[in-house]
């Protein structure tokens, strides 16, 4: 059996898990929902419908990508990876002949699929606020493909502090990394809207690229130079998220 | 100090571990949690590794059952080198460890047919296997429970049976009677026999006394990361008897706080207590 079928194995079960608890995703919905209501409110009548960078949306639609960045930042792979190591289920697993990257991997499929549902209720939240996907069904697919391979990403990089730390303590406050990340971004205006420091601290934080390519889908259509570095933020968090997993997970004594 | 029959060929030898040693940093400086383990288990024997909380039993079944690296020293377990082939030893070896390593939010179906599966049995074979083992241990009613409703007797139970899912030839049992009420440590006990005598050699750590003399052919006994007695239960009382002079049969606790309480004196201050 592959490491591949064998973290599928694992996925399912994380999946199973998932379906079985629907109240532990009240949180991830309910806090970019919340996010986006207030910025939304608070926001919305500086930026009319007719601003320049909106093209005719409202800024409901500027503020739906910061949202679900933030929902893809919520995933559970990681305090259920601690919960397993402080109660020994862990030890169980790499017990087993199988590849130990699959542990680690299994539980990232999982939120991808959870990502993928929870974008698209986003998405349909946003439609409820008059948001547009101005790139249409093809744009949704891509902007859902970044938005969950993107949390594989963010969850993992919480299962290496998981890892690490073996703390469930230690592991929530590494979810705190996020919202500077998230707010160093031009997430209330167009980067070049900012100040000149806010612009610089921006232009070197990689998820303003995410942000920019999700937005570029949602507002412009198919701005394929934006859209390409946001792909290429992913696929980097991505190598470098994975050859630091599987280099801990094969060092883990 | 080797443990079991030299005069043995080594292929009779389920478990056999060469000058093991373990050192770690730990937040009190370096540790020297096994130092120089030697063992010869045989197969089809039920093998009792006693010692105090800290002795280095657990770390010594980590390093056995490929969960920690060894820092010097060899092991083989069914025949495989374990540093060598962690993949492959653990194949052949199964593992319930002082927590019951379960995910609370699978049933014990569920959980059982999971591990078949990681094992290599097809799916309709890891159903099968999981039913097998629920009647074996006696969950069949619950099943198709959540495994976080369960009492800590069907915990361990379930745990035990999860190890056994691929019929391993060396099962290792790291204190599994702790925290048990006497009723379900006798029912471990009957699984533990009635898996041996099916031929799977057992490596049990445990600090009951009382579960080592009903359940083991032989026993070492590790206190500071080294082994400081072994023999079967009998040889070790007659020894005892014999060394001290005693007119009654002494116990196997009159064993153990003879042999744990004589090395603390040799080595005081020259140890460190490890976790």
């Amino acid at each position: 059996m592959s490491m591949f079928q064998q973290s599928w194995i694992l996925g399912r079960r994380a999946l199973r898990e998932a379906l079985r608890t629907p109240d532990s995703l009240i949180p991830t919905l309910f806090i970019p929902v919340f996010f986006l209501v207030v910025n939304t409110g608070q926001a919305g009548k500086v930026f009319p419908d007719d601003t320049p960078f909106l093209k005719g949306q409202n800024y409901a639609a500027f503020q739906l990508p910061v949202s679900m960045l933030l929902a893809a930042s919520f995933g559970s792979a990681a305090l259920y990876l601690v919960e397993e190591i402080e109660g020994g289920y862990f030890d169980k697993l790499r017990a087993a002949p199988i590849s130990r990257s699959a542990i680690v991997l299994g539980r990232l499929y999982a939120e991808f699929f959870k990502s993928i549902a929870i974008s698209t209720a986003m998405i349909l939240i946003g439609f409820a606020f008059g948001v547009r996907i101005e790139s249409g069904i093809l744009g949704y697919l891509l902007l859902i493909a970044m938005i969950s391979l993107w949390a594989v990403v963010f969850s993992g990089f919480m299962q290496l502090i998981a890892l690490k730390s073996r703390s469930a303590a230690a592991t929530n406050a590494g979810g705190l990394i996020f919202f500077p990340l998230l707010f160093l971004t031009p997430n209330f205006v167009p980067r070049d809207n900012l100040t000149r420091p806010m612009e610089i601290a921006a232009t070197f934080n990689p998820v303003t690229y995410l942000m920019e390519a999700i937005r570029s889908l949602v507002i412009e259509g198919f701005e394929w130079d934006t859209i390409g570095k946001g792909f290429a933020v992913v696929a980097g968090g991505m190598a470098l998220m994975l050859f630091l997993s599987v280099r801990l997970i094969n060092n883990y004594d | 100090m080797s443990i079991g029959t030299s005069a043995h060929d080594r292929s009779a030898y389920a478990i056999e571990a060469k000058q093991l040693v373990k050192h770690y940093t730990g937040k009190g400086g370096n540790v020297e949690a096994v130092r120089g383990v030697d063992l010869a288990v045989e197969a089809g024997a039920v093998f009792g590794f006693l010692g105090p909380n800290g002795a280095g039993k657990s770390t010594t079944v980590r390093m056995l059952t490929t969960l920690m690296s060894i820092t010097s020293g060899s092991a083989t377990v069914a025949g495989v080198d374990v540093a060598a082939d962690p993949y492959g030893a653990r194949k052949k070896i199964g593992v319930a460890l002082q927590e019951a390593g379960l995910d609370p939010r699978q049933t014990g179906r569920e959980l059982l047919q999971l591990q078949g599966r990681l094992f290599g049995l097809s799916a309709s074979r890891a159903t099968d296997r999981a039913q097998e083992l629920l009647e074996l241990v006696e969950l069949e009613d619950a099943a198709d429970r959540m495994i976080k409703g369960y009492s800590g007797g069907m915990k361990r139970r379930l745990d035990l049976a999860s190890a056994l899912v691929h019929s391993p030839e060396v099962l290792f049992l790291d204190e599994p009677t702790t925290g048990l009420d006497p009723a379900s440590r006798i029912t471990v006990w009957e699984e533990v026999r009635r898996i041996n005598q099916q031929g799977t050699t057992v490596f049990l750590t445990t600090q009951y006394l009382e579960e080592a003399d009903q359940l083991c052919d032989r026993l070492a006994i590790i206190d500071f990361g080294t082994i400081i007695k072994e023999g079967t239960p009998a040889e070790l009382k007659a020894e005892l008897r014999e060394r001290k002079h005693l007119t009654d049969d002494p116990t196997l606790d009159d064993v153990f706080l003879d042999a744990t309480g004589r090395t603390r004196e040799r080595l005081a201050g020259d140890v460190q207590e490890v976790a």
